[in-house]
């Protein structure tokens, strides 16, 4: 009987049509990661400088699709009924994950293999995390939300942990992997009452249900499934009061990691936010609306207020970060006041988005140039760096007054939209939230001109005035994410890109 | 903001819960001395001894478990397939081959690094 069950099952079985130009970004990578474990198992140890190469080439090939897919312009590939789409917003997002694992491959290139740590399996797990985020970006469907999820965040778990035999970087590690899998958990229960109420896991019809049965007798089911999902995220962008991980995490892990963790990962999270909140529940903004006001304010202020008392440079910029996410956060809870203020919330983020990652990946790209001389992460190691490294100064200046949001550098514009949204939505509530923000503007200036008082003004601790040798990868690394940050003086392509990768009809 | 009612009901049953179980069985339980309720729990069987040489056990084993785990879900996938060989075709064949193929990569990193050898 079962199996003539099973028979009648798989009869109707019919292979999904695969669009294989919209899926080549992830399977170029597929292909890269496993050319790099296989040629780590055959090179010896003088050889081993191939690989980072590998990997970054591999990056920019998978970037290559993205471009051509762009150019092509049929906007919408939906594959498997809707749960995983190519458009605009997959592509554009998909584009910032790429380059943002290039330019962390290119940080890692020296600093890997100077610590004599594992350098093939580093870049495989690294590649493995960067195809969980280009996956994440084209999810639209809840299981594969989590698969990706999952993809991006087990590499990661490792990788926090990955100078193994200092202590700080055990912690990190433990840290980030038990409150990440707590998070994964709380969310998969938040998902299953969705389902359950909803019956799909394909996003664009559980809108549909969710506009159905609205009002029914499921809305406290559905109200707490959305709830639990969105604080399982939550976790993952390190909103307050689910932060406590990001500090410790970021401070024991390998520089490189913590600027991948700090953008990266961070990003997939707020992208697989846009991706519930705008397609799933889009039309349940009662539920998500308030909750998204209440992380936003707290999560700002606890941040800047945490930083401001910091004395190692890298727990400031965690602290710095947390209060980034904040932001990043205002655009979620002024959606959906009316239709134009949906459309510039939605571009609000995305545009925020990039723009942080190229500050904070610039920023942390000077820490690591500046700590291979001397060797500490105090911020009063900065002192007097103008002295002898003045060209980093004026870069690190530059990352720090975008993260501050001075005109005319690009964090300015990223934070001048934020606050358009806000103001779009016209409410009390979205105004209040636009003043929190500014107050907190304010707040961050203090502890970012901190580090710029101490690059331009302070003596060198140690009189120690060699210049700094910094590695040709590293230069590049720093130059592609001053041209972004540069990039503020004319906003455009921001804005167009923020445009064009939107998710609402 | 009303939405958040059942949240918030949900949160106060469920700790009011938990301590409601703890003060109970404090207030209530009886307190017997019996052996096997102090001792570690291992799913129901008597506790094994600890391990030679200061309680740690070799690391061989759980890189042979974790192996064990890779290669049964293997197995889990080839299943399904080998049953519904015919309906899924020359789809299922290609899609198969890419799934060993990945997996492949997967043994001949472990074989490689010595993770098949015991001592």
């Amino acid at each position: 009987m079962d199996a003539l069950l099973i028979a009648q099952g798989v009869s109707r079985f019919t292979a999904p049509a695969l669009d294989y130009h919209a899926l080549a970004p992830e399977i170029i990578l597929t292909g890269v990661l496993v050319v790099v474990l296989v040629l780590d198992l055959f090179l010896d140890e003088t050889q081993k400088y191939l690989l980072p190469t590998v990997a970054g080439t591999g990056v920019l090939l998978a970037f290559v699709p993205v471009l051509t897919l762009a150019l092509t312009g049929d906007d919408l590939r939906p594959m498997f009924d809707g749960a995983y789409v190519s458009d605009n917003f997959a592509l554009v997002l998909k584009g910032l994950f790429l380059l943002t694992g290039y330019v962390v491959i290119l940080m890692s290139n020296r600093y890997i293999e100077e610590g004599d740590y594992h350098v093939g399996e580093y870049y495989f797990l690294l590649l493995s995390s960067l195809l969980g985020m280009v996956v994440m970006a084209s999810s639209r469907d809840l299981i594969t939300i989590f698969v990706a999820l999952e993809l991006l965040s087990i590499p990661a778990y490792l990788l926090a942990g990955w100078r193994k035999r200092d202590l700080k970087s055990n912690e990190a590690s433990l840290k980030y992997y038990l409150l990440g899998v707590l998070a994964s958990g709380v969310m998969l229960y938040g998902m299953s009452l969705v389902f359950g109420a909803t019956g799909t896991t394909v996003l664009i019809r559980i809108q549909e249900r969710l506009a159905e049965i609205e009002g029914g007798q499921l809305d406290n089911v559905v109200t707490v499934g959305i709830f639990f999902i969105i604080v399982g995220f939550a976790f993952k962008v390190s909103a307050v009061p689910f932060h406590f991980w990001a500090p410790d995490t970021y401070e024991g892990a390998p520089t490189p990691i913590t600027a991948y963790l700090s953008v990266a990962s961070k990003t997939a999270g707020f992208v697989a936010l846009l991706q519930l909140v705008f397609v799933g529940f889009l039309g349940q903004p009662d539920v998500w609306r308030p909750l998204f006001w209440f992380l936003a304010a707290i999560t700002m202020t606890v941040g800047n207020l945490i930083a401001l008392r910091q004395t190692n440079i890298v727990r400031m910029l965690a602290y710095s970060s947390v209060a980034q996410a904040g932001y990043i956060l205002v655009p979620f809870a002024v959606a959906g006041e009316n239709a134009e203020a949906l459309q510039s919330a939605q571009t609000a983020a995305i545009v925020y988005l990039i723009v942080y990652a190229a500050m904070n990946l610039g920023a942390f790209s000077v820490i690591l140039a500046v700590a291979r001389k001397t060797r500490s992460g105090e911020i009063t190691s900065f002192g007097g760096l103008f002295q002898y490294a003045p060209g980093l100064t004026v870069v690190m200046s530059i990352f720090l007054f975008s993260l501050a949001g001075i005109p005319p550098v690009a964090g300015w514009f990223a934070k001048f939209v934020v606050f358009r949204a806000a103001l779009d939505a016209g409410t009390t509530w979205s105004i209040v939230l636009a003043i929190i923000a500014g107050l907190n503007s304010v707040v961050a200036l203090f502890y970012y001109s901190n580090i710029a008082r101490q690059m331009w003004m302070m003596p060198v601790p140690d009189g120690d005035r060699t210049p700094i040798r910094v590695p040709a990868a590293l230069g590049i690394a720093l130059g592609l994410c001053v041209l972004v940050v540069a990039l503020g003086v004319y906003p455009e392509p921001f804005a167009r890109l923020g445009d064009l990768a939107s998710l609402v009809p | 903001m009303e939405l958040y009612t059942p949240v918030v009901a949900l949160a106060v049953l469920a700790a009011g819960f938990a301590v409601f179980s703890i003060v109970m069985s404090v207030l209530t339980g009886p307190r017997r001395y019996n052996r096997a309720k102090l001792d570690s729990y291992e799913c129901g069987i008597e506790p094994t001894p600890q391990p030679m040489g200061g309680g740690r056990f070799p690391v061989k084993y759980f890189i042979t478990a974790m192996l064990f785990i890779i290669f049964d879900i293997e197995i889990v996938f080839l299943f399904p397939w080998a049953v519904a060989f015919d309906s899924m075709g020359l789809f299922g064949l290609i899609e198969m081959v890419v799934f060993i193929a990945t997996l492949f990569v997967v043994y001949a990193y472990v074989w490689r690094r010595g993770g098949l050898e015991w001592d």
